[in-house]
């Protein structure tokens, strides 16, 4: 129990560090913005938030495998359990929609975008993923939840 | 699959707490495992089987 307070304490350490270091850099990116320079349109700038993001993710993978390795074999098949049977009902969810969204007629469909209000292919993409991920995610919520529920 | 580990806990007077410290896995896991509602792998079988000093098979049934 000792070895899981520790992962919790190291976990929030963790995550204090991914919310400073995306303050910083969104503070270096509105200070560079302020001094004239085009962010928006800097490749450097798309670059760096990619490398940062890709940083974050691999910190947040190392995280998640350290959990699993922490938790007992009830509480890992939990969660085995409900990503197979949450994603994959949050992902037929989405499937539904991708379905639907591939028809002509969903071409006079508005859907807004959620950033920005853009609407070109890449936000729209962006926003498809999100989504998809949000119902997987929702999906694993309910299925991690039942099945504690039901070995109570 | 059945098992008699609430008979066998309650017999040394333990808590599931305590069983839960003794097998290294959570007291929610303790329950599940005595309601029969979640089934060990065999390390976890053969730890318990080892801490009550018993056979597996005088602990857990393949019977309904």
């Amino acid at each position: 129990m000792a070895g899981k307070r520790k992962l919790i304490i190291q976990s929030v350490i963790g995550f204090g560090l991914i919310m400073l270091a995306a303050f910083l850099m969104g503070g270096v990116l509105a200070y560079l913005e302020t001094q004239g320079q085009d962010i928006t349109s800097s490749a450097g700038a798309l670059w760096a938030v990619g490398g940062f993001a890709a940083v974050t993710m691999l910190i947040s993978l190392w995280v998640g495998f350290k959990w699993m390795s922490s938790i007992d074999e009830a509480a890992r098949e939990a969660h085995k359990w409900a990503w197979f049977w949450g994603g994959s009902g949050g992902m037929a969810v989405g499937g539904v929609l991708v379905i639907m969204a591939s028809l002509p007629q969903a071409a006079a469909i508005h859907i807004p975008a959620w950033y920005s209000e853009r609407t070109d292919p890449a936000a729209y993409a962006a926003t498809g993923a999100f989504a998809m991920l949000t119902l997987m995610l929702i999906g694993y919520t309910i299925a991690w939840a039942w099945w504690w529920l039901g070995r109570r | 699959m059945n098992n008699r580990l609430k008979v066998l806990r309650a017999e040394r007077d333990w808590s599931q707490a305590h069983l839960a410290t003794e097998l290294g896995v959570s007291r929610q896991t303790v329950n599940a495992l005595e309601t029969g509602r979640y089934d060990p792998s065999l390390p976890l079988a053969f730890k318990i089987a080892r801490l009550f000093q018993m056979p597996i098979e005088s602990i857990f049934s393949d019977e309904e």
